[in-house]
């Protein structure tokens, strides 16, 4: 019996990880908020732990208006030219 | 093709065991699937025009792409008959528009399901049921096309329960959520012309939908009493919110709307202006946002939207409400949109044609 795979999707991309930061001592840190309730409260306090223990430079704040869709590619590449590394996490 | 899109398994001649190599794989939904053999595959691809690597759909987030073939293949698995093809492309085109927005509400913890109302011709074509017990059990057009979607959502778009797909609670129309609306004895335009398609074409509307709710009223006998318990229900402090609404109207409900006069236009109408909350009220259950208050009471406002009340969905038109079920028995039902405000909007699809499409 020969089966076709279910899982097949279309030609596969090249996807790769960003390199890690070799250390986070004096980064720019930015935070991505999904606009949910206590979202942007919650991951300024943690961009604060950043800057208290490794000396961060909190950086920009980025915003979604749709909270459980995919940040718009203009918001990515613009954080990527700003800051050295972003948090994002759900507010709720 | 690529040789990805036609990647085929070699597995012994022996049903049963093809069912364990199925679940081995962990390409199920919990239940046993068809093994989706070469030759039914290529039966089911017979109902589609296009070629077999043709895209349908992309995850948003993830860029995993939905072939016609991968949606056949996940067809037979569903126990599809090859018919079915073209509802299941249409349902996925439909959910591939932007502002349905299935990452969000496939991945949520809120548990949504995407619900299919199948409007149209097509429903006597492949045997659909709108009428007794349409939500199921025993239509297997229902049954499998529903199915095929959350095996194509498993196994092309990897919304893997726990993984990827982090609902809650889940939902019992995870397994499948697809309806056909009755047309018989309907006394309104069918969704699909209603939606503006050309006569003779069918439609398939897909919602994100959070549940079921069932509205018994056996003794209302006005469109007053009967969409007031359907406010009622679509009010209630579990579900309000700026979200959309399906409203399935049993037919001896619709019977007491329709003998009255009421369009559907005047039924969405009343349920916009019934299905509310106060703010004062949902200050008391902890639901209550400045934000989405604004959002519904703005310039742009609609003019049923009552000043000190949250009102579920921002106009009558975020209300879609159309007949199903049985002759006999005063059960409705309300399904509450996954999305809190606009984060899914519904979105319909002609099926088996190429309307003003490139």
């Amino acid at each position: 019996m020969r089966l076709y795979d279910p899982t097949s999707s279309g030609p596969k991309r090249t996807l790769r990880r960003a390199p890690p930061l070799a250390s986070l001592e004096g980064k720019t840190i930015g935070v991505l908020e999904n606009g949910k309730l206590n979202a942007a409260e919650m991951l300024g306090e943690v961009a604060l732990l950043f800057k208290e223990r490794h000396g961060c430079t909190i950086g920009a704040v980025y915003s979604k208006s749709n909270a459980s869709a995919p940040a718009p590619k203009e918001t990515l590449v613009q954080a990527a030219r700003e800051v050295d590394f972003l948090i994002t996490g759900l507010g709720d | 093709m690529p040789l990805d899109i036609a990647r085929v398994h070699e597995v012994p001649d022996d049903l049963l065991a093809a069912i364990d190599y199925c679940y081995e794989q962990g390409w199920t939904d919990g239940l046993p699937v068809v093994p989706p053999t070469v030759e039914r595959v290529h039966a089911t691809l017979v109902y589609e025009g296009r070629p077999a690597e043709t895209v349908v759909a992309t995850h948003p987030a993830t860029g995993l792409e939905l072939s016609i073939h991968a949606t056949a293949v996940n067809a037979a698995m569903a126990g599809c008959l090859p018919e079915y093809l073209p509802v299941l492309i249409a349902a996925f085109e439909a959910m591939n528009q932007p502002d349905f927005n299935f990452h969000g509400s496939t991945a949520s913890t809120g548990g949504s399901a995407p619900m299919l109302i199948v409007s149209g011709p097509v429903v006597d074509d492949i045997g659909m049921n709108g009428d007794v017990n349409l939500f199921g059990p025993g239509n297997r057009a229902n049954a499998t096309i529903g199915r095929a979607v959350r095996l194509i959502l498993r196994n092309v778009f990897q919304m893997i329960p726990g993984i990827s797909d982090k609902s809650t609670q889940g939902n019992p129309g995870k397994y499948s959520f697809c309806i056909a609306e009755r047309a018989r004895g309907n006394p309104w335009p069918l969704l699909c012309e209603q939606q503006g398609y050309p006569q003779g074409v069918s439609s398939v509307t897909v919602f994100a939908g959070g549940g079921f709710c069932n509205v018994e009223n056996h003794g209302g006998n006005t469109p007053e009493q009967v969409l007031g318990s359907v406010a009622d229900a679509m009010a209630n402090y579990g579900c309000i919110t700026l979200g959309q609404s399906v409203v399935v109207l049993a037919p001896e409900h619709m019977k007491i709307v329709a003998d009255a006069g009421w369009s559907r236009q005047d039924a969405q109408a009343f349920l916009f202006a019934q299905a509310k909350r106060s703010v004062e009220g949902m200050r008391t259950v902890g639901k209550y946002r400045d934000s989405e208050y604004a959002k519904q009471h703005d310039a742009k406002a609609h003019a049923l939207v009552q000043e000190g009340f949250v009102h579920r969905g921002l106009t009558p038109d975020d209300i879609l409400i159309t007949l199903g079920g049985g002759d006999a028995g005063g059960h409705s039902c309300f399904i509450p949109s996954w999305s809190r405000g606009r984060g899914s909007i519904m979105q319909h699809r002609a099926i088996g044609v190429c309307i003003d499409c490139n």
